[in-house]
């Protein structure tokens, strides 16, 4: 269970990003964090595997604090929490097998990790986990011949291949098309029931989230404004999650008319 | 022919108001006409005044077609051998490959620490000053600087032409590194993974390309560099015999062969290089 408490983050002077947010997600679901551009969904998401450092708070994975620990623990966290991109991050010259494989680099030595050093069963493995996201006979294609969609699983099963507890999801399918978008939150969810994972994701389409999510964060302006299952969203929980964007969007309007 | 319809075409003209003289001789220009000017005259009075010291421009340019010849048509080995030339050949290729394989190797660690998206600024920034010194001075002088310490020969040619190849190659590599997106770096530390396995497994493959084309131009420049330390440096390599065959024995004969030598490694090295760089190309 990763829970969050009274996280803060400020950017700069008086700018305050996160505003003492906390929030829980359960193993076996999908908790999507929505709200409108620049609300903070990205700082929360990193804030939680520490690529962004916060100011103050408690992060919980498994009750133990992520934000406590060491540069060595931390890379150990983070070897148990896979991460997917918008722009899916993978390295484009090597074939999705090598790039399946970098997943589990964070296990290694540094020399083996070097010189890219992989047990027989780590390759079976790869194989196998690009199998399961529908890429088997993409194996040994270079990864910038890929689809967007594509691309976007090959990184799904690089994060299974660090063997997570969690998989956060950094706006996933934003650049991609509704065929695809499907592909990747079918899987996405399939992974959160049947590997019990917990899945965090962020994501702009509303609708998106109402038929993928079991639990949703609204944040508007760096706080959290609605928090509960899916069931209870409604007009007046979207309005209050998007409220700040549509009355500065009609701020706008007026001084503009 | 069109002819015009009619007589008088129907033509706009603006109305000008009577202004005082418009010049078009703005003040920058008129400095360059004059120092153009300038040049001229002293280019004239130059030729004019000349001191030829009695030369016959036939005889001379008579003598110049006879040395030509004997270098470019008559070529032979004059008092080496062919084994003699073709062995300080291999030498001059070995001190080529041996410099520059030695300082592409260093200057790759190197360059880590020099690239500003891996390293602290102040450890960068402090890098690449060091190696903008050394760059600039020419690698003759550091191969004539490290003779000082070690004595003229081979080991003052190899380090003087490593020591430069490092900071030519750093400078080359480092702005490579640099070009590899933030993002994809970012996403293996987000799964833990260490410093240098990143480098080699993310950064590495992603400019080989990059790589391989900075160091192949390097290898060609070590080449030239290498026949001129040769004649320097005495390090008994081509450049050692072109040397002694054009300004000792002046046998016009052998320095035409050596030039051919050198001509042919130059050709078959840009062979290689073009089949390397299409193959690395074609996997891009």
């Amino acid at each position: 269970m990763l829970k969050v408490n009274q996280l803060d983050k400020t950017y700069g002077q008086d700018k305050h990003s996160l505003k003492s947010v906390s929030f829980t997600a359960q193993p076996g679901e999908v908790t999507a964090i929505i709200g409108p551009s620049g609300a903070g969904k990205t700082t929360i998401l990193r804030s939680v595997n520490q690529l962004i450092r916060d100011d103050g708070g408690q992060i919980l994975l498994d009750d133990q604090d992520i934000r406590q620990a060491n540069k060595a623990e931390l890379r150990k966290i983070r070897h148990h929490i896979g991460m997917i991109f918008q722009n899916y991050n993978l390295i484009s010259p090597l074939t999705a097998l090598e790039n399946v494989l970098h997943g589990r680099l964070g296990a290694k030595s540094t020399l083996a990790g070097m010189f890219g050093l992989y047990s027989t069963a780590e390759k079976t493995e790869a194989l196998a986990l690009l199998a399961e996201v529908g890429l088997k006979d993409y194996a040994y294609q270079r990864c910038d011949q890929l689809s967007g969609g594509q691309q976007q699983r090959v990184g799904i099963a690089r994060a299974l291949m660090q063997h997570p507890k969690m998989i956060l999801c950094d706006e996933p399918i934003a650049s991609l098309d509704p065929k695809s978008t499907k592909i990747v939150m079918d899987i996405l969810r399939k992974l959160a029931r049947e590997k019990k994972l917990i899945i965090l994701i962020n994501l702009h389409q509303i609708d998106i989230a109402m038929s993928y999510a079991d639990h949703i964060i609204g944040i508007n302006d760096g706080a959290i404004v609605f928090e509960g299952p899916t069931a209870q969203v409604n007009d007046a929980v979207l309005q209050k999650i998007y409220r700040q964007a549509t009355e500065q969007k009609a701020k706008v309007a007026a001084n503009e008319a | 022919m069109i002819e015009n319809s009619s007589s008088q075409p129907n033509t706009i003209k603006p109305k000008v108001p009577n202004t005082e003289r418009i010049s078009l001789m703005t003040k920058p220009r008129l400095i360059l006409r004059a120092v153009l000017a300038v040049l001229g005259l002293v280019t004239v009075y130059s030729l004019v005044t000349i001191d030829t010291a009695g030369l016959k421009l036939g005889d001379a340019f008579h003598s110049l077609g006879i040395n030509l010849k004997a270098m470019f048509l008559q070529p032979n080995v004059g008092q080496d051998s062919w084994g003699v030339l073709l062995k300080a050949l291999s030498t001059s290729i070995a001190l080529t490959i041996l410099t520059t394989l030695l300082g592409a190797l260093i200057a790759f660690f190197i360059a880590v620490f020099t690239a500003r998206n891996l390293s602290p600024n102040w450890l960068a920034n402090t890098l690449k000053a060091v190696m903008a010194f050394i760059r600039s001075i020419p690698t003759i002088i550091w191969v004539l600087i490290y003779s000082a310490v070690m004595g003229l020969g081979a080991n003052a040619a190899v380090v003087g032409l490593t020591f430069h190849s490092i900071a030519y190659l750093v400078k080359a590599y480092s702005e490579s590194i640099e070009e590899t997106p933030q993002a994809t770096i970012e996403a293996l530390k987000a799964s833990g993974v260490r410093f240098w396995p990143i480098i080699f497994q993310a950064i590495l493959p992603s400019i080989v390309p990059a790589l391989l084309s900075w160091t192949f131009i390097r290898f060609e420049i070590n080449f030239a560099n290498a026949v001129a330390v040769g004649a320097a440096a005495g390090a008994d390599d081509i450049g050692y015999y072109l040397f002694m065959a054009s300004g000792f024995y002046f046998n016009f004969h052998e320095v035409g062969l050596i030039v051919y030598l050198l001509l042919g490694f130059a050709i078959i090295l840009e062979l290689i290089s073009m089949r390397l760089r299409g193959h690395y190309l074609k996997q891009n």
